[in-house]
């Protein structure tokens, strides 16, 4: 009984190895790009980045399906009332931490897109990360709900 | 009679406590409006006269602001984060008071002043600020007609260039860096200004921006004009 349980576990741990290596170096939760006007010369693509390995990781560049001018890794940060955006070299996630790129922090710059994505369209991205390693994936076309959480909080306060 | 029962010593600070809320409740009178997230001006303010232009309206100027309450929100369509975020915001709000049939404030006029004409024509413009709520309207005009109105009400901005990540300044004479003409970013306040109908800047909502915390300002400070 006691050698079954261990042997269990063994083969528990096994998995769970196989399956973070086989998932690359960062997990990619909920990616989606925001929904923008038919013209808009700039899409945002926003996600949640989690790093569970012992080092640390770095999104380089990004690339995606769409015909764009180019893709740009950004961050806006208010400065005395002042919304600054910069673009970056990287986006550092942390060894066992999460980065989010959402509306008003990180994010990636789709600029110059040939045709903007309707809402419930679904984007290709790929990002390449400073190990070398790539990692594709869907983000879908949707509004933007940063407010809508900031609405939700402020509601269970009243 | 509870009073009895509790004892003699707490008959006194309960009749105290009675008689200052009951003071206060004078004092106070009619409940003044709580403002959350606006700045109010101690006095509102007249702006710098401006003569900017719409694609239908043809011109829009200090007399289209007045007769009725106009938000100002300053950006340009290549902006990457802020001004999608605070149109979206700005969708939310009118939303919210169109579904409120009436029992908020007075829609107000959301007006989206681009300070990059060179880029933004006043097609683009519409069609960008329209799509977030057709009641929009996006203006712009003469980058010096801008810069006035931006200085009399309190709007930042500032055109920045970038290569492979750096900040490149340009030369004492302002002149662009090459190849970088068309690709600059503006950093630019995240302020919406609300003019009154008389055209006088009034408030000045400061970001973070909440739909609903806008309405219930919106709905208080036009309240607190009319009485």
């Amino acid at each position: 009984m006691k050698l079954n349980i261990s042997r269990a576990l063994g083969t528990v741990l096994l998995l769970s190895c196989a399956a973070s290596a086989a998932a690359g170096g960062l997990k990619v939760i909920d990616p989606w790009v925001r929904s923008a006007p038919p013209n808009a010369p700039a899409l945002g693509v926003f996600m949640t980045l989690e790093n569970h390995s012992a080092a640390d990781r770095a999104v380089v560049a990004a690339r995606s399906s769409m015909t764009v001018d180019r893709v740009e890794l950004h961050r806006t940060m208010m400065a005395g009332g002042v919304m600054k955006m910069m673009p970056q070299n990287a986006i550092p996630v942390a060894s066992r931490s999460a980065t989010v790129l959402k509306p008003g922090s990180w994010h990636i710059m789709l600029i110059g897109p040939d045709k903007v994505p309707a809402m419930g369209d679904k984007v290709r991205l790929t990002l390449v990360l400073d190990d070398g390693t790539e990692q594709s994936f869907e983000a879908i076309v949707r509004h933007g709900e940063m407010n809508m959480k900031t609405q939700d909080h402020q509601m269970k306060h009243e | 009679m509870s009073i009895k029962l509790s004892g003699n010593k707490l008959a006194l600070p309960l009749l105290l406590l009675g008689l200052a809320c009951l003071t206060a409740a004078c004092e106070r009178g009619p409940r003044a409006p709580q403002i959350e997230s606006a700045f109010m001006l101690p006095e509102a303010a007249t702006i710098a006269d401006f003569n900017l232009s719409h694609l239908e309206r043809g011109s829009y100027d200090i007399e289209d602001a007045r007769g009725q309450w106009s938000l100002l929100f300053f950006g340009y369509t290549h902006c990457p984060d802020v001004c999608p975020t605070e149109l979206f915001m700005l969708a939310e709000m009118m939303r919210g008071i169109e579904n409120g049939a009436g029992a908020g404030p007075e829609p107000p006029q959301v007006v989206f002043v681009s300070v990059d004409p060179e880029r933004d024509s006043l097609q683009h413009l519409q069609q960008y600020a329209g799509f977030y709520h057709p009641s929009f309207i996006g203006v712009t005009g003469e980058q010096s007609t801008i810069d006035r109105l931006c200085e009399s009400i309190g709007v930042f901005y500032e055109r920045v260039y970038y290569r492979n990540g750096k900040q490149v300044i340009p030369d004492a004479s302002g002149t662009v860096p090459a190849g970088l003409e068309d690709s600059y970013l503006i950093n630019h306040s995240a302020s919406i200004f609300l003019l009154n109908p008389t055209g006088k800047l009034h408030a000045i909502f400061t970001a973070p921006h909440d739909p609903n915390t806008m309405i219930r300002d919106l709905a208080a400070i036009q309240a607190g004009w009319r009485s």
